[in-house]
């Protein structure tokens, strides 16, 4: 499939100014081609909503030492993995110092300060940044072939012979080029999250940090019977505290997700931690959780998806990532789709170079490896048996019961797994899926 | 001659961010309307502001509209309003009409036009809420005090001011954004002879701070009766008051109740 580069108003299209369509853009702009990068907010990240953390390792290789001129709130020294039950807290925590210094690992950031910061590289790269612009449509001419985009602004048709989508989770331009076959509730989560303000010297004291260093907590447990996780970050002289829930319970279990997190805040582990905090801010987004078992086709002649878009978020318990595997993504896809041009080939086999970058990378190898998990730690029994269970064994043994002489870690293990309603087969089971899971 | 614009590019206070700054809906409603009210009269329009740099995302938008020309004279976001109604004025010496918002997006008190029309010695109608073109003129309504309305019909050239009601700014085309980013802006400096200078004696700007107003505790006998006393606004409880002086003791006896209301510094003359 040729191009017929007179009739193009560029090269490249890309939708959403997301950190999948901005690396999509800079490697395309950058590899020569021309780009227009089309966002529907009034400016980069003004519509976009996350939990809180970014890992931009990635960004070595397109913005050399990103760290200087990022907009980070804090760099993230302490992850913490809590498991709540209902009045208990199991928390295992690792700290990092060297985290705190260059090259760096997380950092907690805002959405409109970072995906900003990353479009206006795509435009120092020399793509044209068009934003209040939302894309309606694909158009393709008679042959059915993707020849560009259709906008809601008058004389609003761009042609060109590659479209990347990054338009996040849910992409219509995805589904509407086919490369969906079905849409499945189950394979989705509702993120939702408050942003609550405290100064910052209480969050450096609750949270034993300082200066710019910050905390990822990850929660499993706490969502109030719902499947799903919850999550902590921290930011300069705010935190993001939200959970993640599975689509399909919540609406069977009729619960509102803002009285999901009123009682996550109102747990004995956490209620210390933001007391006095005001609410700035409530937002709610939907997740991409299910992984490599939700990921659409990721080419088709004349069109690639990235990020959310193609369902790369990695959503598996102590991991929720998805702004590096849409950065990844993207910024494949922009090397791939500007390949194509050079090679004046925009089929999907000309564009194929995208999948054999995704498949090299970690973007699809981590998701391979980590294929079972979201499955499993959204399970009922890991989600309502194990926090309880894990919480009762560890109770019990730091549980000073004098006179009475300390019970074997066996015996507690054994009973707690039965109070718990555990069957030995299934605890084997998960064990096992976990450790290949887990790798 | 040709129809001129001027709006004012505003940062807003969080902390300065341009990604949150622009023009008022009034101002929005200038673009417009000089924008159809050049293309009845087969005249060119021209936007024009008195600001820093990043003012020119406003005048791209404008151009994308279908602004003809745009112009930037360069100065501070926070140029006073005569300094900026003296550099406006000179580069709309030859236009028919002069269009302006009725209020900037920091809540200025809308002296520019009114300003403007002084130094070019013109006819004014300001705070306009409806302008309709008639011929080669215009028939506006303009907002009195008391609710009243006055009607005008304008032959240019003159200054005109407009609410934000007046007109929708239009969607530019995707073409004409695309090609709006890449335009050349005209940009105009001071060469030094009109430096910016603040009138000594003019009452120093202050951010918008209207004072809270003390409403006494309701006392009707039920709870309906004392949410409608705070509530009603059909009951007379305001200020107003209706006074015959000479201009100069009017103007003493305006700058004692904004002081007196809070809007003026006590130092302030
Ligand atoms: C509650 C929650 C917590 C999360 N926490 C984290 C975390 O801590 N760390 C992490 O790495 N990931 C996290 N994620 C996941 C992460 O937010 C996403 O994986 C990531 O944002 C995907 O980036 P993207 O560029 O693919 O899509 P998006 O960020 O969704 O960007 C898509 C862009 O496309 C634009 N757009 C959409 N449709 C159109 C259209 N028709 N026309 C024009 N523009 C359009 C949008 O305005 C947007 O700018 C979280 C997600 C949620 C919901």
């Amino acid at each position: 499939m040729m191009t017929s580069p007179t009739q193009h108003d560029a090269d490249i299209i890309v939708v959403g100014a997301g950190p999948a369509g901005s690396c999509a853009a800079i490697a395309a702009a950058r590899a020569g081609k021309s780009v227009i990068l089309i966002e529907r907010g009034p400016f980069p990240g003004s519509k976009n909503m996350y939990g809180g953390v970014v890992y931009p390792r990635i960004l070595d290789e397109l913005v050399p030492s990103w760290w200087e001129t990022m907009p980070v709130q804090r760099w993230v020294v302490k992850r913490s993995t809590m498991l709540l039950s209902d009045s208990g807290a199991l928390n295992i925590d690792f700290r990092a110092n060297s985290w705190g210094a260059p090259p760096y690992n997380g950092a907690t950031a805002y959405r409109p300060d970072f995906d900003n910061w990353l479009a206006n590289h795509a435009v120092e790269a020399g793509a044209r940044l068009v934003c209040s612009t939302t894309v309606t449509g694909l158009l393709r001419d008679s042959n059915g072939r993707i020849q560009g985009v259709s906008t809601d602004r008058p004389d609003g048709d761009l042609h060109a012979p590659i479209v990347i989508a990054c338009d996040g989770v849910n992409s219509f331009l995805a589904k509407q080029s086919g490369l969906y076959p079905h849409t499945d509730a189950s394979n989705f989560t509702l993120g939702v999250k408050e942003t609550l303000a405290l100064p910052k010297h209480v969050i450096d004291e609750r949270f034993g940090v300082r200066d710019n260093l910050g905390v990822d907590i990850e929660i499993l447990g706490g969502t109030s019977g719902v499947n799903g996780g919850g999550f902590i970050y921290t930011n300069l002289d705010t935190i993001a505290l939200g959970v993640v829930l599975k689509l399909p319970k919540l609406a069977a279990q009729q619960k509102r997700p803002e009285q999901i997190i009123a009682e996550l805040k109102r747990h004995p582990a956490i209620a210390p931690l933001i007391e006095g905090a005001e609410v700035k801010e409530y937002s709610a987004h939907v997740i991409p959780e299910a992984g490599l078992d939700m990921m659409p086709t990721m080419v088709a002649d004349g069109m690639l998806v990235a990020g959310d878009a193609a369902a790369m978020c990695l959503a598996a318990g102590i991991w929720l990532e998805g702004v590096n595997f849409a950065m990844a993504s993207g910024m494949y896809a922009g090397q791939a789709a500007a390949e194509a041009i050079a090679k004046n080939d925009v089929s999907s086999r000309g564009l194929s170079g995208y999948t054999d970058r995704l498949e090299k990378s970690f973007v699809l190898r981590d998701h391979r490896k980590l294929r079972k998990v979201p499955h499993l730690v959204l399970s009922d029994r890991v989600q309502h048996k194990y926090p309880a269970f894990v919480a009762g064994v560890v109770e019990r043994v730091f549980r000073v019961d004098n006179p009475h002489p300390k019970p074997g870690v066996r015996r507690i293990v054994r009973e707690e797994r039965k109070k718990a309603g555990i069957g030995l087969l299934d605890l084997l089971r998960d064990g096992w899926t976990g450790m290949r899971g887990f790798g | 001659m040709t129809i001129t614009v001027c709006i004012k590019w505003v940062l807003p206070n969080r902390d300065g961010d341009e990604r949150f700054a622009g023009i008022s809906l009034a101002d929005q409603a200038a673009v417009e309307t000089g924008l159809s009210v050049a293309e009845a009269l087969n005249d060119t329009c021209t936007v024009v502001t008195v600001g820093p740099p990043a003012a020119e995302a406003s005048l791209r938008d404008a151009l994308a509209c279908g602004a003809h020309d745009v112009v930037r004279i360069d100065g501070s976001a926070d140029t006073d309003s005569a300094e900026t109604a003296r550099l406006l004025a000179e580069h709309c010496v030859h236009s028919r009409f002069i269009v302006c918002g009725d209020y900037s997006a920091d809540r200025g008190s809308g002296s520019v036009p009114a300003l403007i029309a002084a130094r070019l010695e013109r006819g004014q109608a300001l705070g306009l809420i409806d302008v309709r073109i008639v011929g080669e003129s215009l028939s506006v309504v303009r907002r009195l005090d008391g609710g009243r309305r006055e009607k005008l019909s304008i032959v240019g050239p003159a200054v005109i001011s407009v609410e934000g009601s007046v007109a929708r700014l239009r969607r530019a085309s995707l073409r004409a954004t695309l090609a709006a980013g890449e335009a050349h802006i005209n940009v105009i400096t001071n060469d030094g002879s009109g430096a910016l200078r603040r009138n000594p004696e003019t009452v120093p700007p202050r951010p918008y701070r209207p004072r809270a107003r003390v409403v006494p505790s309701p006392s009707g006998s039920s709870a309906l009766d004392r949410v409608r006393q705070i509530t009603d606004t059909s009951s007379s409880k305001g200020h107003g008051e209706t006074v015959v002086l000479s201009p100069e003791d009017a103007a003493s006896r305006i700058l004692e109740s904004l002081r007196a209301w809070g809007y003026l510094a006590d130092s302030a003359t």
